[in-house]
């Protein structure tokens, strides 16, 4: 413990220099705009700067690509709050809380929460970064095919309903996710499965797109609906005082904040989706325990503080294995590995050994980057919540046009835009008749990977379904399902029997 | 006066820009396609040596990433791009082995070859506390135990999923193929041990096998590695059995000898840069230099070789 915070120390002294101060600032910058533009997210952005790197020394260059990747983290909320455009996948869960809080005139709050948020997961997170790091990626390595099979399980059943609206409806949506996540190539024998032929269809159907269509394409295609009369109208004009969040706020944000970094770190370290079952998990549980789940759906900060700082520490742990094992868990650190490698860094177990210096001034780079982030956001705020005073016939077809550039750039492909139309459609039928996108998603993401953990358990067991009971971890997830799915079985029977006892 | 001047000198650069645009190639930025998302080997490959090439063909070569269908989309782009040496494709195995697995628009005949970067001889990992001690160990208890040893490998009908077959087809032995999605995912499995061994192409897992965590039990290659002397190919001991994964450019059918040309000898000083030995030394790539006509000859070899073992397993 005594040796870490030497390190950090030493971390400190590196990472402080004007020269690396200045990386991690540049990194922080380009991060946050990329997060705040949909569509091109934290691992397009690392890629495309990497080049830009060459000329630095590998410290610099990583403190800067990380900044990247933890500043989009916090610009991603941006225009989930603002447009309804979920900037990458990371801040779906944001939409659904924090566009309605700007739709009531809070957008301020919304907005400064996520940076307040994501501050104190990411200084937390770093501190299990430091003291923790190689138990930890130990500790991931557990999670072989069977694990994940039944992790995924729990999260697909526990997290569908995560908006507490039908179950029936989200388990619906969750179906249509799942049929969807099979188009593309079979992971196991590489047949094209229902492709009909496509070759663009090969690749599967893209998450962003579809994110962005069932949200934000069809926000706008519901406005259009409206009245020209409310269209033409300045929506909200807050009050500069309103602006940020009130001690209240503050009040009820904090503990959800400090939850939903607990639940990011932990998953964090699961490889895969970590920032979608991460947010989804810190939403639901902040509803479950809220005094007031109502508000949920209509505004709740909660909603919006516990999700986004899941997020931002999930980003922090997710380099774990990275620095540990060399080995990438979640898609933006697979990019890092490769500017590692550019750099002459082989990562891998002896990477802190070899190279401390990177390895400590990078993490004490996050540190200082959090702390530029937060000081960087808080005063867009009021700049970005003033975007909600144009007049929405303007607005609408600015975010059109937002969307499909945003998500052109993602694969440079226009097929893309066409997928995201085309669900921008199907979410806007899907509003009219309530059923949630959020479902949908999870299970367009944990679906595939739910598939190939599934088939792989049982390809190294034999086809003996045993695999998922004999493993401890994997039956205490199982066992978790279970007792989810029977509780309101029994709450049920239970009131029953009381009635029938009674009268 | 001085605007008409201005004027007068603008047109005559324009004057003489023209004809030297038309008879010099390159007179733009030439863009290669990765079919493939950014990060991964192929794509840091070209990135280190766009930058290096960009100066001695005169423009710069920009890396344009064209991920999905398991690289039949990039591939199909490049095949159908203007052929005026503009807008070239990296070539890697995968070339050679999709067309046979799904249809495809393309196979490497819709290309010109350029010239071959990289090829990497392909191996297998398993644990340093693996009860093993040899490939012959390895494979006397396979042939006991058919199907029961796991072999991870980084994708269904990849090219090390690939390499794993045709091996245990020349061994004569029968494995149990689990795909992961990629090289990272399934060194993860073997070093969790959830597989018993993974079928990798460097530099994936290298640095494992450093650190003393996993070791090479077979290495697919003709001669020893330069990182690992110690470790015998498979040939030395008695299998004659060497693949790997090759990596190269190709521009479309119809391009111009004179272009393709240029463009060769571009990429062959950028290939000899230092700048770009070191980065290619660093990522523990095995540099191999094929020129036109010898990576045609070697793309058409296995292509026929891919199409057979292919065959052979859809029986």
């Amino acid at each position: 413990m005594f040796e870490s915070l030497q390190h950090l120390a030493s971390g400190f002294t590196i990472a402080t220099t004007f020269y690396n101060l200045f990386y991690c600032l540049i990194g922080a910058i380009v991060g946050t705009l990329i997060g705040v533009l949909p569509g091109i997210g934290p691992i397009a952005g690392i890629a495309l700067l990497i080049p830009a790197t060459f000329g630095l020394n590998p410290t610099s260059a990583i403190i800067m690509l990380a900044g990247i990747y933890y500043g989009a983290m916090y610009g991603g909320s941006t225009t989930s709050i603002l447009l309804n455009v979920p900037g990458e996948t990371a801040s779906v869960i944001t939409c659904i809380d924090g566009y309605q809080m700007a739709q009531k005139g809070r957008a301020g709050p919304a907005l400064a929460i996520c940076a307040i948020g994501s501050f104190i997961a990411g200084t937390i997170g770093l501190f299990g970064l430091v003291f923790l790091a190689p138990p930890l990626a130990e500790a991931a390595l557990a999670f072989g095919p069977p694990e994940y099979f039944s992790l995924m399980v729990f999260g697909f059943i526990v997290l569908s309903n995560v908006t507490g609206t039908s179950l029936i409806k989200s388990l619906m949506m969750a179906v249509v996710g799942l049929i969807i996540g099979t188009i593309g190539l079979d992971p196991v024998t590489g047949d094209a499965r229902f492709t009909f032929g496509s070759i663009s269809l090969l690749g599967g159907i893209e998450f962003v797109a579809v994110a962005i269509g069932l949200f934000g394409i069809a926000e706008v295609l519901t406005n259009v609906e409206k009245p020209l009369e409310m269209l033409e109208q300045r929506v909200i004009v807050p009050r500069f005082r309103e602006l940020y969040p009130s001690l209240q706020d503050l009040k009820k944000s904090i503990t959800a904040i400090l939850r939903g970094t607990g639940i990011g770190f932990g998953v964090g370290l699961v490889p895969g989706p970590a920032p979608v079952i991460a947010t989804y998990s810190s939403y639901m549980i902040e509803r479950k325990i809220s005094k007031h789940p109502e508000e949920f759906g209509k505004g709740a900060i909660e909603g919006v503080a516990g999700p986004e700082s899941a997020n931002n520490s999930a980003c922090q742990s997710a380099f774990i294995p990275l620095f540990v094992l060399g080995i990438p868990f979640a898609p933006p650190t697979a990019i890092l590995l490769g500017a590692l490698l550019i750099h002459g860094v082989t990562p891998g177990p002896l990477l802190i050994g070899q190279h401390p210096e990177l390895f400590w001034g990078v993490i004490a780079s996050m540190y200082i980057g959090n702390f530029i982030l937060l000081i960087l956001n808080l005063p867009f705020v009021p700049l970005f919540a003033n975007i909600l005073r144009i007049p929405k016939k303007i607005l609408l077809p600015l975010i059109i046009l937002f969307c499909i550039t945003g998500q052109y750039t993602v694969n440079n492909s226009v097929f893309d835009i066409g997928i995201m139309l085309l669900f921008g459609a199907l979410g806007f039928l899907m509003r009219k008749w309530a059923y949630e996108g959020a479902p949908l998603l999870l299970a367009l993401v944990l679906g595939p990977k739910l598939e190939v953990a599934f088939r792989q358990s049982l390809m190294i067991s034999h086809g003996d379904f045993g695999v998922f009971i004999n493993r401890p971890i994997s039956m205490v997830f199982l066992l978790a399902t279970l007792v989810f799915l029977a509780i309101p079985i029994l709450r049920t029977v239970s009131k029953y029997l009381k009635k029938g006892g009674i009268v | 006066m001085l605007r008409k001047s201005m004027i007068a000198v603008v047109i005559l650069v324009l004057l003489a820009g023209v004809p030297i645009q038309a008879a010099e190639f390159p007179t733009k930025e030439v863009q290669v396609i990765i079919p493939w998302a950014a990060g991964g080997a192929t794509d840091l490959i070209f990135r280190a040596l766009a930058a290096t090439t960009g100066k001695y063909l005169g423009k710069a070569v920009v890396v344009v990433n064209r991920p999905g269908g398991g690289s039949a989309v990039g591939y199909t782009e490049g095949a159908q791009a203007k052929p005026d040496g503009y807008m070239l494709t990296s070539a890697v195995t995968p070339l050679t082995i999709l067309p046979h697995q799904v249809t495809t628009a393309y196979t490497y005949k819709n290309f010109e070859p350029i010239i071959n970067v990289v090829s990497d001889p392909s191996m297998f990992l398993i644990r340093s506390d693996a009860p093993w001690k040899s490939l012959k160990e390895f494979l006397d208890y396979a042939k006991k135990h058919p199907e029961m040893i796991t072999v991870g490998n980084s994708g269904a009908g990849g090219g090390v999923h690939l390499v794993a077959l045709a091996f245990e087809k020349t061994a004569g032995v029968k494995l149990n193929h689990i795909p992961f999605s990629g090289g990272g995912p399934s060194v993860t499995a073997i070093l969790g041990g959830h597989v018993n061994a993974v079928s990798v192409s460097p530099p994936e897992g290298i640095s494992h096998v450093q650190a003393g965590k996993l070791k090479i039990l077979a290495l697919f290659a003709e001669k020893r590695l330069e990182m690992f002397p110690d470790v015998p190919t498979v040939k030395e001991q008695g299998i004659d059995f060497a693949m790997g994964m090759w990596r190269g450019l190709v521009a479309p059918k119809g391009t111009p000898p004179d272009a393709i040309k240029k463009l060769h000898d571009a990429f062959k000083q950028g290939m000899d840069d230092p700048v770009f030995r070191k980065n290619a030394k660093d990522m523990a790539v095995n540099l191999s230099y094929l020129g036109p006509e010898p990576f045609g000859k070697l793309m058409a070899s296995e292509h026929e070789f891919f199409e057979k073992l292919i065959k052979e397993i859809k029986k």
